[in-house]
């Protein structure tokens, strides 16, 4: 069975209050629901449907995935650099299958 | 960015899909009435506010893209992102795919910008939404059209 593997791409330290990019990737086939097999059953739905960013523990970003995200789904976004800390990534998976990383950001 | 990035990229069989785009194009205009068709009455019935289409939404995609199964999208919205003048989420919609969610992006005052990009599937060549709302509630939507040669919701 192929398991999600995710990825995270932030830098190590920011500058107080700068802007930094985080770039994030998560190996998921996303199984739209809408595809049949050989035999024609429909491929039941597994998709990741929720992606959480957390920075010391407060919720900075979040996503709802639909149907629609490609799959192996992508996600860049920003965030401001205000204290040294731990980012945690949160991936939800129809289901219940949570996958997360996390990353320590030092802020000078 | 997205939109640059692709012109350059000229390459042979980019030429030809860009080609077959406007034949399919020719073909198929006036385009069908279709449900979804008027964005502003779509985005009335999904949340039940009137939006208004704004400059300070923006969304880049590739005009034309030769398949539908991972098409990149960067949006951005202009704001200060303080308490009082912010950003709450965004939400992207392909009306013509079979299910028209894409993706909402729930952005935090201060904490994160309203700038993000993803890769999304297209089921056939259509308008791609983006609806933000603001924290006094106004509803900002912009549009873009995206062409694309093959169905990636299959």
């Amino acid at each position: 069975m192929f398991t999600p593997t995710p990825r995270v791409q932030v830098p190590n330290a920011a500058t107080k209050g700068e802007i930094f990019q985080v770039k994030t990737l998560i190996g998921h086939q996303m199984e739209t629901g809408l595809r049949h097999d050989d035999q024609g059953n429909v491929i039941p739905r597994k998709i990741v449907n929720r992606f959480v960013c957390r920075y010391n523990d407060v919720v900075v970003f979040g996503v709802d995935l639909h149907e629609a995200v490609a799959a192996n789904p992508y996600i860049e976004f920003y965030l401001r650099a205000t204290e040294s800390g731990l980012l945690d990534f949160v991936w939800e998976e129809d289901g219940g299958g949570v996958y997360s990383l996390a990353h320590h950001l030092t802020v000078g | 960015m997205v939109e640059e990035t692709w012109a350059i990229c000229s390459t042979r069989r980019g030429l030809f899909t860009a080609a077959a785009g406007f034949a399919s194009v020719a073909l198929l205009s006036p385009p069908s009435a279709h449900a979804s068709d008027d964005p502003v009455a779509l985005i009335k019935q999904l949340t039940g506010k009137t939006p208004t289409e704004s400059d300070r939404v923006h969304l880049a995609m590739p005009r034309v893209f030769p398949n539908g199964y991972t098409v990149p999208l960067t949006l951005g919205i202009d704001s200060p992102m303080t308490e009082t003048d912010h950003v709450k989420y965004a939400r992207v919609l392909a009306p013509r795919n079979p299910l028209i969610e894409v993706a909402t992006f729930h952005f935090v005052p201060q904490r994160s910008e309203p700038r993000v990009s993803l890769r999304i599937r297209l089921a056939e060549p259509q308008y791609v939404l983006v609806v933000a709302e603001m924290n006094d509630g106004a509803l900002l939507m912009t549009k873009t059209w995206v062409e694309v040669a093959t169905n990636g919701c299959t």
